[in-house]
Parts: C-alpha cells; structure tokens; sequence
C-alpha cells in the first residue's frame, strides 16, 4: 500500500457510550488532500482523535484495527511520539494556547525540529499569515476566530509534519475568510508535499479542494471516491448539497 | 444444567432467602454487640479464658473511643460522602462540642445531658457559621476555608482553656444520665452503642427523604439539583448544621469520657483521621464509615500484637515505633485504596456480595 | 524596632515565597494541591542532614545530594500518587497528597528518630551591625538564595525552550498534546522543581530552628501564602509568601508569639471570603 496515513479496520469507542466508529478504513496518500465528511455525531472527530492519540484524553479506547502511518502502526504510541514522526493537527475548537503570545504559540509547534532549524521556522509563517505577524506579542486569547484557526493552522504548519489533520476548520468562521484560509493551506501543503485530512461539515467547499472523500455515517463509512465522484453521488446531492449540482 | 436443578439455583438466590440471611446476620451482630462488652470486662468467654493476644490486645475503653470515632466518621461521610462538601475542619466541631461541655458542664455545673445537648446546639450553630463560605465559594477554595475555620476554632478552644481552665488541660466532671452513672466502660459502653445506632439509622432515614435525595444529587450535579427545585444553599447549610451538632455531642462525649481534654486532641491529625476513616470506609457509604472507624480501631492492636511474633528486628522497630507505624500503615492503605479500589471496604463489599449472589441463572 | 521585625519578616517570607513557588509550579502544571509540601521541605532538610552528619559529606555535595533526592522524590510522587489518580475527584487527590504527608512523617520519624537534629552547616551565623539593626547573617544569606532561585526559576520559566513547553503545558492539556509537547514529562519535571524549591526552603528553615518533623507546619505556611497571592499565578505565591513572613513576624512581635498561625489563617478566611482569587489571581472562579 502506497499511502501516507492508512486506517484499517478500526473500531473506536467511549466509555459507557458504547461504539462510536465500527470498521473504518481509510487511507491518505502522500501528498494528496482527502475529505472527511458526514453529520453532527458521525464521528469525525473520533476518527481524528484516534488518528492523533487523543483518544485516550477524551476517555475512549480503540476497540480493533489499526492506524498506520509510513507502513508502521502508530496506535499504540503516544500523541507526542506522533507528532514527532509527522503527523500534526489543527483540532476542533482551535485550541491554541491563550495566555501565550502569537509567537510563543508558533515556538511551542516548533519546539518539535532540532535546534539549528528553529530560528528561521518563524518567517515561512508569518509570510504565509501576515495578520500572525502583526499581532505576534499579543496573547492568542485575544486574537479573532479567525486569526486563532491561522495560528492553530501555523503552529501545526511549522514543524514541517508530513501529514495535516485539520477537524472543522470552517466552525464559526465567515464563509470568505474559510475559503481563503484553505486556498492558502492547499498551497502551503503543495510546496511542503504535506498531505491532508480534512474533517468539515461543509462538505461542497471541502469538496472543491480535496482529491478523494470519504463519508462517515453514525459511526460506518457510508461513501468513498474521488472527491468528484463523491459530490456527483445521488446521497451527496440530495442530503448534502441540496437538490441539483452547482 | 438441567431445569430441576435450575429452578434449585433459582430458589435458593430468592429474595426471601436473601431476606433470612440479612435478618440472621442482623440478629447475629446484635448478640455479638451484647455479648462483646462482657467479654472484654472478664477476659473470657463462655466460660473460657481468652489471652489478650486473642483480645488483639483490645479494651472496652478503646472499644467505647472506636464508638466515639463512629460518630465522627458518620457524620463527616454524611458531609462529604453524601452531600458531597469536602471538610478537613471536622475536629473543629469536635472542639466546640468539648468546649461548650467545658463551660456548661464544668463551669456552669449543669448535668451531663444537658451539656450534651447545648454542645448539638453549638455544634449546629457552629456547622452553619463554617458552611457560609460555600455560598461564595465552592471546590478547593472552600476546603481552604474549612482549613481555616479549623485553625481559628482550635485557636478559640485553646484561649478558652488557657484563661477560664488550666493550662494542662479541661476537666471535666463524672458524666450521669440522671441517676444512671456513667462510670464504668461498661455503662459507657452501652450508652455508645445506643447512641451510635440512633445516629447511624436517624441519617439513614434522613437519607431516604426527598431532602436526603436532592442532597445526594447535589453532590452529583447541583446544576441538575438546582433545576429540579431544590434551593441548594439552604440545603448545604441544613447538611452542615446536622454533621456538625452530631460531631459536636461527640466531642463532648469524648471530653467526659476522658474526664479531661487539652486543645492537642484537636489537631488537624484528628480531623485527617477522620477523613481516612471514611474513605476506607467507602465514601458515601454510612456502614463503610462504621468499618473505617473500626480499622481505625483494631490496627494498633494488631500491629501491636504482630510486635512479639516477629522476628527480633521487627520486634524492636515496633517497640520503639508503635504509634509511627500505626500512622506509616493508616496512610499506606488510604493511598493504595485510593488508587485501587476507590469505593473503599464498601465497594470491596459490594463486590464480595455480588460475587456469592449472583443474579439470575448462568 | 519595626525595621527589625520588618526585615525578618522579608528573609522568611522569601523562604516561604520559594517553598510556595514549588507548590504553585506543579499546581499550574498538574492543578494538584499539594499538602504535602510542608513534609517535602522537611524531607529536604533530612536530606541535608543525613548527607552532612550521617554520611559526613562536604557541604556542596551535600547540597547536591539533598537535590537530586528531593527532585527524585518528587518525580516518584507523580509517578506513583498523581499520574494513576489523574481524573480523579478533587477529594481523592487532595487526600491522597494528606495521605502522603502522614506516610512521610512517619517515615521519617522511624528512620531518623523524632528527635530534633541540628544541621552543622557552613553557612553563616554571624550578626551584622547596620546602624541600630542587628541584621542575622543567616536571614541574609537565607533571603539571598531564595531570591536568586526564584530569578533563575523564572528566568527559566521565561526565556528557555523547556519553560515554554511547561508554560503551554498550564495554559491547556489538551492543546499541550496537540501540539506534540511530551505532558508527562512536563509534569514529571513540575513535580521535580516543585520538590527541589521544598527542599531548599526547607534546609534554610532547618538551619533557622532545628531539623525536625516539627518544620512542617512552618512549611504549610505555604498553603496560605498560595491562596493569598492568587492560586495561579507565579508572582502571586512569591509574594504571598514575602506577605505570610512578613505578618508572622509583625504578630509574634506585636500581639503574642503563639498567635501567628491563627492571624494568617484568619487572614486567609477574609480573603476567601472576600477576595478568593487572591492579589494576583484571575476572576475565574465558579465550579472547581
């Protein structure tokens, strides 16, 4: 198998909640942007999660299947030994670090590469997010919704990761200001061979930039194709879409 | 397995049956409770000697502190396990129960019931003054005003006995319930243990009503509790007032059960005793409360008792360390049953309970 | 006379400004309240002694041992009572951290007695004459340490890498495990400084008075120090401390010797009652 991230056969599920994924399986390959999509509940961020390691945090456990990453299994490490070997993520909510500065924010993302490249991660971030450079020694709590999900975006962004996790980026964003956010995030994972999976609810942006797309249903892979494939499908166009394609 | 012998299985876990156990047990444990005082006066049984090794080296006077200590627990998990406010100032109550006794008993001269009865009063009055933090502040912050309020009420009790007392400690005079002296262990023994009994079934009953309910789901989720009705404030301070007037008689008992009391017993090693107790004893659970108290009780006799057998090393650490490593073992084991069976002797029981009666067929 | 009393008042209050800077490094880290913080300066001063008197070391490597033992013993703390408690109710913890104190007085009373002991240390004891203040050489030097591990704890905190990463570790777990920082070892690292910044507290406070299981209840002095200088905050707890030292002292001086714990223990019911967050802590108080 050629791809970057793969998922096979996974199980996932929450303590007194029973499961929340049943035998998902998935792949990424390296370089290319894959859509997640699916409802309230589906369990998208449970996928992530597991993909991630964080699982555990929010009191679930992986019930079968495994994740691999490169060819070697990565779910049974721990989600710093993950990001370590590449695998970064942009999580729901954002959650960057408040009381901290825009720029200690970047440097904790950073903190992952070796010394000598730390210095110089700065620039390519802010070059890519001139609002972050502006308003760099403020504390990131302050910071709008949207120049929080570029500093989330930057701080996974900075420590080179091979394979982008990114969960709802467009969650109380204004439209204009989501899509230019993604323009920007193809290019950047274009010239930093980085691949994506991107969780969203609004599936026909997503779709515009993903290669392939899954689609998750209370907890079961209900679709996967090409991201064309996927929107032309009749389920896509009805629930999702909205009656005739654009 | 074969329907006769299913229907046997089935038979023999019904509730009757179960019924019948429970009641033989009650009724065992109430002779075992009469009994026991005698037993330990004479040092024999039946007829037949007992050395004090097979005593675990246990008096009826340490019998009647363990009673004592029962008050304490049950009042505090009544508290803390069931209305779920953390307090590490329960000896504080103890104190004013042993102070208002002080003054109303030795200074005033009223008898001992009445004493008793003004340091529950105390006591209540006391337990609101000490929950009014919680209408401010609530989880950590207010076990720090707990902390706090135990300070500043051993301060008082100490003042009180420096000026009014001596400075060696409180005496207190001969306790009698109106005629009835309470000058033997024995005689004590029996007023402890009646005493205990109604404390233990007047807060389970408490427990079963619609308060006692609302308390127990304040502790889970007061936004929940609050949404039903329930003025939560109110019922916080009602909580306390009751913990605190029981855990006040108590410590005016204690204080004419010694006869005399210096503000020392009421350190806040009293009040954390406490804390294990119930804890080992199982949170929440009134009859764990009794077992933690219990062990609270028995340990120094049994590490006691070990100190002869052991081998000469051991021998000689326990002489020299006794009540350290009564204090080094209590804490071991509130730590390990902290981490590995958080319900305490309860939910140990619980388990065993399941375990021998399991429901319905295999 | 009040310069007098002022200027013990700063020198243990900056002792207990440094043992309730361990406490609130690894409350910001691990938001665990740790009562046994008093017990953790007292073990710093067995330490010391056991190193100078009963191993007979030079004083340096004294030092030294009373620092990786106090620093291991903290780790092993987390390792043992923390990390399996984590997501535990606040009563657990907060008992399981009483529990620990019990079981290290004791421990410590088995092994070295419960005898006091005196540590001989060649730290000065001498008096300065200032004008008409007699300044205590060892209040001198006990400040004096103090201050410069507080600065370099800060200037740790502040301008290494390894601080930020304990820094991110506060502000949110979760966002701390986003990113890839290793939290474990960042609160293994809390429990560490939290233990050494005891110990060293607690060898200046033992070389005050005596070394004996009494020193805890001047190290709990720390609790109040934390609440009144704002639970979360890291200047709070220095300052807090200087204010507990300082009040100590004016009360022993001015009202009676016996009445200094239950002035600040009173001073700490005002404050939760009025102020809880404390001087430097911030508003968001609510459900803990």
């Amino acid at each position: 198998m050629d791809a970057l991230f793969a998922i096979e056969g996974l199980s996932v599920g929450y303590a007194r909640k029973g499961l929340a994924l049943e035998n998902i399986i998935l792949a990424v390959p390296r370089g290319g942007v894959v859509a997640l999509l699916g409802a309230n509940g589906a369990g998208k961020t449970t996928l992530i999660r597991a993909a991630t390691g964080l699982i555990q945090f929010h009191g679930g456990s992986v019930a079968a299947g495994v994740v691999r990453f490169a060819g070697e299994p990565v779910h049974k490490l721990s989600p710093h030994a993950r990001v370590r070997l590449g695998i970064a993520q942009v999580p729901e909510g954002r959650l960057v670090f408040k009381k901290l500065s825009v720029e200690d924010n970047l440097k904790v993302g950073a903190a992952i590469l070796p010394a000598s490249l730390r210095k110089d991660s700065l620039d390519p971030i802010y070059q890519m997010f001139p609002r972050l450079l502006e308003r760099r020694h403020q504390a990131a709590g302050w910071l709008s919704g949207g120049e929080q999900q570029m500093l989330a975006l930057g701080r996974a962004l900075i420590g080179r990761p091979k394979l982008l996790l990114v969960d709802e980026l467009s969650l109380g964003l204004a439209p204009l200001i989501v899509r230019s956010i993604y323009q920007q995030l193809r290019g950047a994972a274009e010239s930093l061979g980085t691949a994506m999976l991107v969780v969203e609810q609004n599936a026909r942006l997503a779709l515009e930039f993903a290669d392939h797309a899954y689609v998750l249903d209370r907890g079961r892979m209900a679709l996967s194709g090409s991201a064309a494939e996927v929107a032309a499908s009749d389920a896509m166009r009805a629930s999702y879409l909205g009656g005739e394609s654009a | 397995m074969s329907d006769a012998s299913a229907l046997v299985a089935v038979r023999a876990r019904s509730p009757v049956w179960r019924r019948l156990v429970r009641v033989a047990l009650g009724v065992g444990l109430l002779a075992v409770a009469l009994y026991l005082p005698f037993v330990l006066t004479d040092r024999a049984a039946f007829g037949y000697r007992l050395s004090n090794v097979q005593l675990l080296n246990l008096g009826l006077s340490q019998i009647d502190l363990m009673l004592i200590a029962m008050l304490g627990a049950l009042s505090l998990n009544f508290l803390t396990g069931c209305a779920g406010l953390i307090s590490i100032g329960h000896a504080a109550f103890y104190a004013t129960g042993a102070m208002t006794a002080a003054i109303v008993g030795s200074l005033w001269g009223w008898p001992f019931p009445v004493a008793l009865l003004a340091a529950a009063l105390m006591g209540a009055i006391a337990g609101v003054l000490a929950g009014l933090p919680s209408l401010r502040v609530r989880g950590l912050y207010f076990v720090l005003s707990t902390l706090a309020v135990h300070h500043v009420v051993a301060y008082i009790f100490l003042q009180v006995q420096v000026r009014w007392f001596d400075v060696s400690g409180v005496p207190y005079n001969p306790a009698a319930l109106g005629g009835f002296a309470l000058n033997t262990p024995l005689r004590w023994y029996f007023f402890l243990l009646a005493a205990v009994a109604l404390v233990y079934w007047g807060l389970r009953n408490s427990l079963d009503t619609r308060e006692g309910r609302a308390m127990r789901a304040m502790r889970d989720h007061e936004l929940a509790a609050q949404a039903s009705g329930v003025d939560v404030r109110v019922l916080r301070l009602k909580a306390f007032a009751l913990s605190s007037a029981i855990a006040s008689s108590a410590g005016a008992t204690q204080a004419y059960f010694m006869t005399n009391i210096s503000s020392e017993a009421f350190g806040l090693d009293f009040a954390i005793q406490f804390i294990a107790m119930i804890i080992i004893g199982g949170l929440g659970s009134l009859t764990g409360s009794l077992f933690g108290a219990a062990i609270w009780l028995l340990l120094p006799s049994v590490i006691a008792g070990f100190a002869p057998q052991g081998a000469g090393a051991v021998a000689a650490l326990v002489a020299a360390h006794k009540p350290q490593l009564v204090q080094l073992i209590f804490g071991l084991l509130v730590i390990v049953l902290l981490i590995f069976a958080p319900g305490g002797v309860a939910s140990l029981g619980r388990r065993l309970g399941a375990l021998l009666a399991p429901r319905g067929p295999r | 006379m009040l310069a007098q009393v002022l200027f013990s008042g700063v020198a243990l209050g900056s002792l207990y400004g440094l043992v309730a800077l361990g406490f609130a490094t690894v409350f910001k880290a691990t938001e665990v309240f740790n009562f046994a913080q008093g017990m953790l300066a007292v073990c710093g001063a067995y330490f010391a002694s056991a190193a100078l008197s009963t191993f007979d070391w030079p004083f340096p490597a004294a030092v030294a041992f009373m620092a990786a033992a106090s620093a291991g013993l903290g780790v092993a703390i987390y390792g043992v009572l923390i990390q399996p408690l984590s997501g535990r109710s606040m009563l657990a913890v907060i008992m399981v951290t009483i529990a620990l104190s019990i079981v290290l007085h004791s421990a410590i009373e088995i092994v070295f007695g419960s005898q006091g002991r005196t540590l001989v240390t060649p730290l000065p004891t001498g008096v300065l004459t200032w004008g008409s203040l007699r300044i205590s050489e060892l209040h001198l030097t006990a400040a004096a340490v103090a201050w410069v591990c507080m600065g370099l704890f800060a200037a740790f905190f502040r301008f290494t890498s390894l601080g930020l990463l304990m820094r991110a570790t506060a502000d949110s777990h979760e966002a701390a495990l986003v990113s890839g920082v290793n939290v474990n070892a960042m609160n293994r690292l809390a429990w560490a400084i939290g233990s050494l910044l005891a110990a060293i507290g607690g060898l200046f406070l033992g070389q005050l008075q005596i070394v004996s299981t009494d020193l805890e209840s001047i190290g709990l002095l720390a609790l109040p120090a934390v609440v009144i200088g704002g639970l979360q905050s890291i200047p709070g707890a220095i300052v807090g401390g200087v204010l507990v030292g300082v009040i100590e002292q004016l009360a022993a001086f001015y009202i009676a010797p016996e009445s200094t714990e239950i002035v600040i223990y009173a001073l700490l019911l005002l404050i939760l009652l009025v102020r809880p967050w404390g001087l430097f802590g911030e508003r968001e108080l609510g459900r803990v």
